[in-house]
Parts: structure tokens; sequence; C-alpha cells
């Protein structure tokens, strides 16, 4: 498997994932997550109108520190890592992707952007609520056999099945 | 760790992140949505992968240096309810909250939309909170694992856990190899010959692909 390829195995990429628990852990002394970071993200945009978010204590606690600012920080990686893994192997995708046309007959970005954009909303809505993600209370919740997380995780799987047979088969 | 640190820390493990999650084609919103209509498994095969990792990382990291672990607390009707939506705006965007960075990284443009409709998700939970903790939010045993539960170590049933999800994977790939369901061309999409469709979309779709 190389950067070259377009596709590795799925054994593969979520081993590499899984490590990363390593650096996670020791260094940050926290497990892996990403929905943290659209709370940093939003208690920031917020603060440049609203003076009063610094006495929230939920949006104030996602401001400042390295635990907050690391994940921040991770997110944006992703993008960069994507981006680069994409030119390498020159796997581009399209303005959207092909699957919403089947799925709910959507080819066209402009009628796509509500639709994720209602998407976006209600996920992270979601994980906030339930404090986490696919990432913090699935693979991290999950590899320290957190009750919670099994919850959580089997619930949005539940969501997202429900959901999902609601469209046309892909 | 100072705050400089954890950034170029957090920039190094999200690119290395983002890599496996292009790589693996998990990012894809079509092998989100296939994956939850269950016609293919490539997520379920990465996100498990990445569990039975992290049981074998922790089971050593605790087991044997006592390395902290940071469980989240079981609150009942959070979970739930978060849980359920969080399922719900994954199939509508395509994505979840990490693999949306992914996305973005990638090209689709729509993942932009989701991630503006995901901060402005998180600020409006930031002003409900409040109103939604005393009944939503609290309550139930507090930060509680399995092994607890059960009164064993962290890390036997860790391992115990790792190995029948590892058994399972096995089984999976064998009834669904990966490399069946990664599609002719980088959009997640199933082969269309699988699909209950004439043959000319096969061909159409073979032709399309570099």
């Amino acid at each position: 498997m190389t950067l070259r390829n377009k596709a590795w195995s799925p054994y593969a990429a979520g081993i590499l994932i899984g490590l990363l628990q390593i650096p996670a852990f020791l260094l940050i002394e926290t497990a892996l997550g990403t929905s943290s970071s659209y709370v940093t993200i939003a208690a920031h945009i917020a603060s440049l109108v609203d003076a009063s978010v610094d006495k929230m204590d939920y949006l104030a606690k996602h401001m400042y520190g390295a635990k907050n600012l690391w994940q921040l920080a991770m997110v944006m990686g992703i993008v960069v890592g994507a981006f680069v893994s994409m030119r390498i192997s020159g796997a581009r995708r399209q303005a959207i992707s092909p699957v919403w046309k089947r799925a709910v007959g959507i080819d066209k970005l402009s009628s796509r952007a509500p639709m994720a954009f209602a998407g976006g909303f209600i996920m992270v809505l979601g994980a906030r609520i339930a404090d986490g993600c696919t990432t913090g209370h699935g693979i991290s919740g999950m590899a320290q056999l957190a009750v919670g997380s099994t919850v959580a995780v089997a619930a949005m799987f539940a969501g997202a099945i429900a959901t999902a047979l609601l469209m046309k088969r892909v | 760790m100072n705050v400089l640190s954890a950034i170029v820390l957090g920039v190094a493990m999200g690119a290395v992140f983002g890599i496996a999650l292009e790589k693996s084609r998990v990012f894809e919103p079509g092998a989100i949505v296939s994956q939850m209509q269950l016609r293919t498994f490539l997520m379920l095969k990465i996100f498990l992968s990445a569990v039975i990792t992290g049981l074998i990382v922790l089971a050593v990291l605790n087991g044997v240096w006592g390395v902290k672990m940071h469980p989240k607390a079981l609150v009942w009707q959070a979970d739930i309810v978060g849980g359920l939506l969080l399922g719900a705006g994954i199939s509508i965007a395509g994505a979840c909250p990490g693999t949306v960075f992914a996305q973005i990284g990638a090209g689709y443009r729509d993942a932009w939309f989701t991630v503006a409709g995901g901060i402005l998700g998180a600020m409006a939970f930031g002003y409900l909170e409040p109103a939604l903790r005393p009944f939503l939010l609290t309550g139930g045993p507090g930060k509680l694992t399995f092994d607890q539960a059960a009164h064993v170590p962290f890390w036997a049933l860790a391992l115990g856990v790792a190995a029948v999800l590892a058994a399972g994977l096995a089984v999976l790939e064998q009834l669904r190899p990966w490399r069946d369901e990664v599609g002719p061309d980088v959009d997640g999409l199933a082969p269309a010959g699988e699909r209950p469709v004439a043959t000319g979309a096969r061909s159409s779709l073979s032709s399309a692909s570099a």
C-alpha cells in the first residue's frame, strides 16, 4: 500500500487510525475525538458578537487550552492529509458525490447545499447532546469499553440506518 | 504539553488521520450511505479495525503502565437521543463530524455546507445547554466501563473483546470482500452490477472510470 494507490485495505486504514490513540493518550492525555472542535469554532465565532459567551460554561470551556486547540488542529490536519493523499493518487472527486443522484435524485450543488447544511446541523447537535461522535464514542469510547459510548454508538447506527433506508437504494 | 506543541502534534496526527480516511475511501458520502443501507461494509470494517487496535493499545498502555483512561459518562437519555440525531445527521450529510473535513480536503463542495451547519448546530447546543441540562444531560451512574461493571481487569476484557471483534471481521471479510465493495470509481458507489438494473448501467459506469 503506497500513497499512490487510490484505495487501501480498510483494515490497514483502521489500524493506522487506532494507533493514533498512542500519541493522544500519552501526549495529550485524552482520547481521539472530532466533534468538540465544532464547539471550539462556534464559541469563538459567537464571542465575536456576543460578549457573554465567556460566561457560558459550556461554550467557554471549549475555547482555549491545549486539548481544545489540539483537536481543532487535528481536524484541520485531516483536511490537509486528505488533500495531499488525493493529489498524490489522483483520486479527484466531483463537486458533489454521485450517490446523491441515486439516493435522493439530487445532482446539483445548489440542491445539495441545504441538505448538507441540515445534515451537518442535526449531526453535530446530536453529537454534542451525546458528548461524542463516531470517533469520540465509537473509536475511542468502545476501545475504553465505556458503557455510555456503546449505547451512543448503537443509537447512532439505529438513527443512521433508519434514515438511510428512507432514501432510495444506492 | 504546551499549547503550541499540542497544535503541531494535532496537525500531524490529523494529517495521518486524513490520509487514512482518504485512502480507505470511507469518507466518501457513497461509502457512508451504502453502509447505512447495509449494502456495503467498508465503514464497519475500518471502524471495527480502529476499535480493535485501540482496545489492544489501551490494554497495553493501561495494563502495563497504568496510563489513565478517559471514558465518558453514561447518561442514558443523552446518549440515546444524541446518538439517534447524530445518526440521522450522518446519513443526511453523508459524513460524520470527522470525515466531513476529509471531504473538504478531497474536493467535495457540499462538505463546506455540512461544516457550516455543524458549527451552527454546535452553537445552538451551546446556547440551549443550560436549559437542556437538567433533564437531558444529567443523571446516570457516571463514567462506567464494562470491565468495572464485570469486576475484571480492563486489559483482560479489552483483549477478549478485541479477539471476538476480530473473529467477526474475519467472517465479514469472507462474506463481503473489501475489494468487491470499493467500486469501479472513486466515489464510494457499490458496483452497479450488484444493483437490480439493466446491464447497460454497468457498462456505462465502467467506461466512465479512469
